[in-house]
């Protein structure tokens, strides 16, 4: 355990050090502006000497060495910097994001794991025809993308039908009534305009569960001690809960902790088709921006969500993986 | 006698611009000057699609596209402003110029107030132009001026360190004049969010900025100066390019745009939807490092020009009738562009004829979505130039031409639409920003023309050197222009009216939500 605790520390100390210097290598400057879409390189007359001056601004201009110092120092402190494309405090874009992108893509990550690890368990348990489809869906729903998914989504469902909206994370600036009425009206809201979201994650995502718990069941289900336990006259269904899942479960649980770390790097393809405000969306627009702050917060938020749900599902799979008799 | 903006519009065409109006009438008589481009539907709310451009003051905002400063047009006001005709009078009713370009005196409208309800003085114009000095606004820079003066409570004096000749539509017409109330206290503008930071003296004000959305509720100014305003909100929303013209369809929005040509024919019979074309304002074109061989050499850019059929280029992506890329680099339909300036058409057997038999390979630096250069390689490949596409992203793009890493680079951009001055600004390497990348070009011709243009009082002697400008530009090819484009603006006709500006919006910009779209009159 503690050897496990240490080798995570230094990964994490690792993974500081990335962050710095990464975004630091990427060819362009923060300070050359980019337009927004459908302007491209459109941008303000920017003389050498404002440039100078942003460049004094953001410390841009100093040694590499003491801008790492000052990020370490200012992390310490809690303070993530200040964005240079959005002229605003880093720690509030990201703490205005967060709630949309953890809302989100955990829905959609626990939807998928529990339901895909059902139908992989369900296939495999009871194999046939049921098998074959169910296996042939996951396989085929894995091979297509989350943009194509969404995009038919979009027009499956809300083009022309208006079942769901087009864009959006709510119905912009609707006024909330009073009350518990008004409430349950923002939450319904809510859920209407995640419906779509959610449910590309959540398609695009169950696939591999479905495949690695199929997979692992099939394993499993070879043991001896499962005919040992069907012997007993234990029922088919206690047969499978009980003792076929739990064995097949480490994999799954690794899987389900690499999803759950990736809540926080959002979900780029379909925070940017549905137009949702997330971390996903942020991060990229940074990269693209070259906004060294922003970049080094949304990854280190996202490297460190990884590294935590990793350091869980090694707890947990210590936990789940049956030891020696 | 010809209607007097349209005579005004000739004139300003001819080049005759700031004398001219500056006597052009009032603006307070009965709304402001302009105002009866077009009528208003009075709605109570209209939504347009855009990105978020950030906390909308004019030291916060974005200016990596000019979402940003328009919106902020719509919570300040300027001195100057255009409608479809050309320049207007806004807070400033009327102005004089003095004979050497330096001094311009404007008369402050009456009646103008800030959204607090006090009101708009001399005292902030004179405040904004030196507050500007200290704090730059960076859509657009006002190091020309001098200095800024109240002379009583109605005149202000702005004193030029030299004679500049878009001041009026560049300066005058682009920057946000501030309620020194607010902002004389501020120290440090680039954070500052506190109490007045959107307020200005426009026809709508800040009533919600969410963050997260990157989504803005503007509310009517209900004791605007300029008219009433007929619309009772406008929310600005961050959409996704892919769904925004669907959205309009769909009532989710009211206006939209797209660079897809085709969205006319695609909305043809739609009784409701409309769509409004720009000017082509945006240009397309290959900035050629003129410092590397073999582009050094006049006659191989001039191979280049004549082998690319740029017709094609432009009818393939744009999917609209094309308007070709001209070798003197003002767009046709700009009051400054010159016909008489050369261009070269498709010609390949004179561009092969150029090379003289000689292969060349260039290498080209584009965006990972540009398809024009896989048009342009079997063009090229015709007449023995191989063209190695080189895909960098918009920032590494910038770096490989600010640093001169490159033969050729394609870069596509607004702002030639408005005053000309931009042909100087490019060509000077006094800015460092894409409009200027990948400049190798030098010519002391050109150099002493640029010079003298933007200090030109004299408006048909200002013309008659931008046009020879242009001519320099289309002999030596610096870069070359592929196509212009327009943008096309979906709109729900029954609730909203876009309309487009002479020379684009403030400095040549193809946004449509004019602020006089919202006035009665």
């Amino acid at each position: 355990m503690c050897r496990l605790l240490i080798r995570y520390a230094c990964l994490a100390a690792a993974v500081l050090l990335l962050n710095f210097a990464l975004p630091r290598l990427l060819p362009g400057d923060p300070l050359d502006l980019e337009a927004s879409d459908g302007l491209n390189a459109a941008v303000a007359p920017l003389t050498t000497a404002q440039r100078l001056q942003l460049r004094e601004q953001y410390r841009l201009d100093r040694p590499l060495a003491e801008q790492f110092v000052q990020y370490l120092s200012d992390l310490a402190r809690g303070d993530l910097g200040w964005s240079i494309s959005r002229a605003a405090p880093v720690g509030a874009l990201v703490a205005q994001r967060l709630p949309w992108t953890v809302g989100l893509v955990l829905a959609a990550t626990l939807v998928s794991a529990l339901g895909g690890t059902a139908l992989g368990l369900l296939a495999a348990w009871r194999g046939g025809q049921l098998e074959r489809l169910v296996v042939g869906a996951a396989a085929g729903l894995a091979a297509l993308p989350e943009f194509l998914v969404a995009m038919a989504l979009l027009l499956a469902l809300s083009v022309g039908t208006g079942w769901f909206p087009l864009q959006g994370a709510r119905t912009a600036f609707a006024a909330q009534p009073p009350g518990l009425l008004g409430w349950l009206e923002t939450a319904l809201d809510l859920s209407w305009h995640a419906a779509l979201p959610a449910a590309t994650l959540a398609l695009t995502a169950t696939a591999p569960f479905v495949l690695l718990t199929h997979g692992a069941v099939r394993q499993v289900l070879l043991e001896p001690y499962l005919t040992t336990a069907r012997a007993m006259g234990l029922s088919g269904a206690r047969v499978a809960w009980r003792h076929a899942l739990p064995n097949a479960l480490p994999p799954v649980l690794t899987l389900f902790g690499l999803r759950l770390g990736h809540v926080l790097g959002g979900a780029i393809v379909v925070e940017r088709v549905f137009a949702l405000p997330g971390l996903g969306l942020l991060g990229f627009e940074a990269l693209r921006a070259r906004d060294y702050p922003v970049m080094q917060a949304v990854f280190l938020l996202a490297s460190m969500a990884v590294l935590l749900a990793n350091l869980a599902a090694d707890l947990a799979a210590r936990r789940f993986v049956p030891g020696p008799a | 006698m010809p209607p007097p903006l349209l005579g005004r519009r000739a004139l300003l065409a001819a080049g005759l611009g700031p004398a001219v109006a500056a006597c052009a009438r009032p603006a307070a008589q009965s709304g402001p000057a302009g105002a009866e481009a077009r009528s208003a539907p009075a709605v109570d709310r209209v939504r347009f699609a855009w990105a978020d451009v950030g906390v909308p003051t004019p030291f916060r905002v974005s200016t990596a596209g000019p979402g940003g400063p328009v919106l902020l047009t719509l919570l300040y006001d300027t001195l100057t402003w255009k409608d479809d005709r050309g320049i207007i009078p806004w807070l400033a009713s009327r102005w004089e110029v003095s004979p050497d370009g330096r001094d311009y005196t404007f008369i402050l409208v009456p009646g103008a107030r800030w959204q607090d309800g006090q009101p708009v003085t001399t005292q902030d114009v004179a405040f904004t132009f030196d507050y500007y000095a200290r704090h730059p606004y960076r859509w657009m820079s006002t190091a020309m001026v001098e200095a800024a003066e109240a002379l009583d409570a109605a005149h202000v004096r702005v004193r030029l360190k030299e004679a500049y000749a878009p001041f009026l539509e560049e300066v005058a017409g682009v920057a946000p004049i501030l309620p020194s109330h607010v902002w004389a206290q501020v120290d440090d503008p680039s954070t500052f969010d506190g109490a007045g930071a959107s307020l200005g003296s426009g026809p709508f004000r800040l009533a919600e900025y969410r963050a997260a959305e990157g989504a803005y509720r503007l509310s009517a100014n209900p004791d605007y100066f300029a008219g009433r305003v007929v619309v009772g909100e406008l929310q600005q929303l961050n959409t996704a390019a892919e769904t925004r013209v669907l959205a309009v369809r769909q009532g989710e929005l009211e206006l939209a745009h797209t660079t897809d040509g085709s969205v006319g024919a695609a909305l043809k019979g739609d009784s409701r939807v409309k769509v409004l074309e720009t000017e082509p304002l945006s240009v397309v074109r290959l900035a050629v490092n003129t410092a590397r061989p073999p582009l050094d050499r006049r006659e191989v850019r001039e191979a280049i020009a004549y082998a690319l059929d740029r017709a094609r280029i432009a009818a393939v992506v744009t999917k609209a009738p094309p308007v070709v890329g001209r070798d003197g680099v003002v767009p046709p339909g700009s009051p400054w562009f010159d016909p008489q300036a050369a261009s070269r058409a498709f010609d390949p057997a004179r561009s092969r004829a150029l090379l003289g038999g000689q292969r060349h390979t260039l290498e080209l630096i584009a965006d990972p979505m540009d398809r024009e250069p896989e048009l342009m390689q079997p063009m090229l490949e015709a007449v023995g130039i191989s063209l190695v596409v080189r895909r960098a992203d918009a920032k590494t793009r910038t770096q490989l031409l600010r640093e001169g890493r490159f033969q050729l680079g394609q870069l596509q951009h607004i702002g030639v639409g408005g005053d000309p001055d931009f042909l100087r600004r490019w060509y000077t390497g006094q800015e460092t920003n894409d409009f200027a990348q990948g400049f190798t070009f030098v010519d002391e011709r050109y150099a002493q023309l640029a010079a003298a243009q933007a200090a030109a009082l004299d408006p048909a002697r200002r013309r008659e050197l931008v046009w020879r400008m242009q001519t320099i530009l289309a002999e030596q090819l610096p870069t070359i222009v592929l196509y212009y484009r327009r943008f096309y603006w979906v709109y729900d006709s029954a609730r909203y009216r876009p309309m487009n500006t002479w020379g684009g919006l403030m400095n040549g910009i193809p946004l449509v939500q004019n602020k006089l779209t919202f006035l009665a009159r």
